[in-house]
């Protein structure tokens, strides 16, 4: 499938200046006829327009902030603990993803929009094994951790990558990376083979992941509605916008769709660590399968950040088997309650669960071979 | 509105957290939520975004979506659903004060549960002088707590100053109470509380659960029948303090 989405070859300025507005109206009219907007004259306001939303823009969010201000001040609010902390939870998984989506976002429009479409695909190899295995490598560059890998994901796809190799990416590139590799070097040195199990199972099960979605008659039925939908618009539009508007349009989308299915997963997230005791999981620590089986569901639960889940899962490593620290350490990147919610933009339910599976039952199998041979 | 809604709930949404987390960054509370290491990471990643979604609004025109076949009526409910979901939580950011975790999350994570650098810090404490051990907090005490209980260690050790909110004791709630703090490596989600217990009887008649206090004392055999806790604070005074600006232990 070769890239329908960005003529990258389009000579830069040409549609720059006046006329600008005023011909793009012309041709979404000729397109799509009948979609009458009354928005011909809006060129000719255009400035002060534009100042209006400046101001509104930045008065709603001085108005958001003084409230913040204000409100601070009065101090509790005599929520009930639960619910207080049910907010801070979610706040805390909110604050700590924010920083990678907005890094995700703004990698993802760096290589729709501003990198020509050639680099990419000219380092990679034409065989389909060796396209995955560079693929899996891609985090090594950009390293972004799992949330913000989802809009780089979708952007690869919309670059003309197939959906399957896409999925390669998005699960190797959390574990695959050079921050995570520190921190889980930071953590653990190189006991217990848990960083090397980490890598190495890491690739594996990306690979084989992609293998198998490879198989798919028609990968196209793997995405969402909505994001096949947006995938199809771009292959009929030829695009006639600046790279400035361009990237404003992406961030708009994106923000769209991702921001709140994040929100919503930290809800979640936040939810059930207010509600289910954590003590349940950890006496489970010293049986080969159980401890994997119990770490899978705290990673699962817990949705904390691949960059940085080594140092959360450190103080467990005395109670925990390896194996089980293995299985949470990959596992973790993958699938939990905030990514679930993140890929449901891009992939279809169905797909999830078959991905959820897959991950799940190659974790679980690398777990007890560590356990069993370390 | 369907569409606008659609098309702005996001843009909406990440400026507004952005610069809720900005205005936490200047106040000094974002330290509620994430370890201080990724304050600089949050800070720059929050301002890209305030001014993407400035630009955003400023640069906005209308869009290839438009052009989309209308979206069943369910989708448009769901769509909307979720808007409205992450719109009341954003809200919920800007109205409802920050604050730390509290009691009700120390009781579903199990107290003194991790052993993060217990060896390290009971070697420590036998080699400090008395200024140092004056300066420990309740992770070096906890910590020292799960790897002796021999009271001749604890001897010449009083515990100064030792600054925590108050938990109850599961075994004994009425005798002992743990003096406590949540240690977090990354955010607040992966807190886990760390406590010291005091015996001292009668205690929730001056203290709520919660209450930020000082404690002042000796350590000896705990004279609790019921709590598991061998060795206990003997406090000598125990005074309500203001919440620290800084509540979790990094």
């Amino acid at each position: 499938m070769s890239s329908p989405s960005l003529d990258s070859s389009r000579a830069p300025g040409v549609h720059e200046g006046d006329g600008r507005h005023r011909s793009n109206d012309d041709h979404t009219r000729h397109d799509h006829a009948g979609h009458d907007h009354s928005d011909a004259p809006r060129g000719s306001r255009r400035r002060p327009a534009h100042y209006l939303w400046l101001v509104g823009g930045i008065g709603v969010l001085v108005t958001m902030v003084a409230l913040r201000s204000i409100t601070a001040e009065t101090g509790p609010w005599g929520l009930p603990n639960p619910v207080q902390d049910l907010l801070t939870l979610s706040t805390s998984v909110v604050v700590e993803s924010l920083p990678f989506i907005v890094l995700g976002i703004a990698l993802s429009i760096l290589v729709q929009v501003w990198i020509p479409e050639s680099w990419l695909l000219r380092i990679l190899p034409r065989n389909e094994w060796g396209r995955r295995a560079v693929i899996s490598l891609f985090g090594m560059f950009l390293p972004v951790c799992e949330c913000g890998n989802v809009p780089l994901a979708r952007g690869l796809v919309r670059r003309g990558f197939t959906i399957p190799e896409s999925m390669t990416f998005l699960v190797a590139a959390p574990i695959l990376n050079p921050v995570t590799i520190i921190t889980t070097h930071q953590a653990f040195g190189f006991d217990d083979g848990i960083l090397v199990a980490r890598l190495l199972g890491g690739f594996l099960i990306a690979n084989v992941l992609g293998w198998l979605f490879s198989k798919h008659p028609a990968p196209f039925t793997l995405l969402s509605g909505r994001f096949a939908e947006q995938c199809r618009l771009d292959d009929g539009h030829g695009h006639t916008h600046s790279r400035r508007e361009q990237t404003l349009d992406l961030f708009v989308r994106e923000s769209s769709i991702l921001m709140p299915a994040l929100v919503i997963g930290s809800l979640v997230a936040g939810g059930i660590q207010v509600i289910v005791p954590r003590e349940v999981l950890v006496s489970l620590g010293s049986d080969p399968l159980l401890s994997v089986l119990a770490m899978m569901v705290l990673a699962f639960v817990i949705s904390i950040c691949a960059n940085v889940d080594s140092f959360f899962i450190l103080p467990f490593a005395s109670t925990f088997l390896p194996g089980s620290i293995v299985a949470f350490l990959v596992f973790g990147p993958i699938v939990d309650i905030k990514m679930l919610a993140l890929m449901r933009t891009t992939y279809s339910t169905r797909t999830l669960v078959q991905l959820t599976t897959i991950v799940a039952l190659m974790s679980a199998g690398l777990g007890l071979v560590v356990n069993y041979v370390a | 509105m369907w569409r606008s809604v659609q098309r702005w709930r996001g843009v909406v949404i990440i400026g507004t957290i952005a610069a809720i987390t900005l205005w936490l960054a200047v106040t000094g509370q974002l330290a509620l939520y994430i370890h201080p290491r990724y304050n600089v990471f949050t800070v720059t990643m929050s301002i890209i975004a305030v001014v993407l979604a400035v630009a955003s609004v400023v640069g906005r025109r209308d869009h290839d979506d438009e052009d989309a076949p209308p979206p069943r009526r369910s989708q448009r409910a769901l769509g909307l659903t979720a808007a409205a979901i992450a719109g009341l939580f954003t809200l919920g950011m800007v109205l409802v004060p920050p604050a730390s975790l509290s009691t009700a999350t120390a009781d579903q994570r199990e107290m003194n549960a991790t052993a993060g650098g217990d060896e390290a810090s009971l070697v420590a404490a036998s080699t400090a002088d008395e200024a140092s051990i004056a300066r420990f907090t309740v992770r070096e005490w906890a910590g020292i707590l799960r790897q002796t209980s021999d009271l001749s260690f604890f001897a010449d050790k009083p515990v100064t100053d030792l600054v925590g909110f108050v938990i109850a004791d599961e075994d004994d709630p009425e005798n002992v109470f743990y003096v406590s703090r949540f240690v977090v490596t990354c955010c607040a989600v992966d807190a886990q509380p760390l406590g010291v217990p005091v015996h001292l009887p009668g205690w929730a008649a001056t203290f709520e659960p919660d209450t930020w206090v000082s404690v002042t004392g000796d350590f000896a055999s705990n004279p609790s029948s019921s709590s598991l806790q061998p060795v206990a604070v003997i406090p000598d005074t125990v005074e309500p303090v203001e919440q620290p600006r800084e509540p979790y232990l990094f």
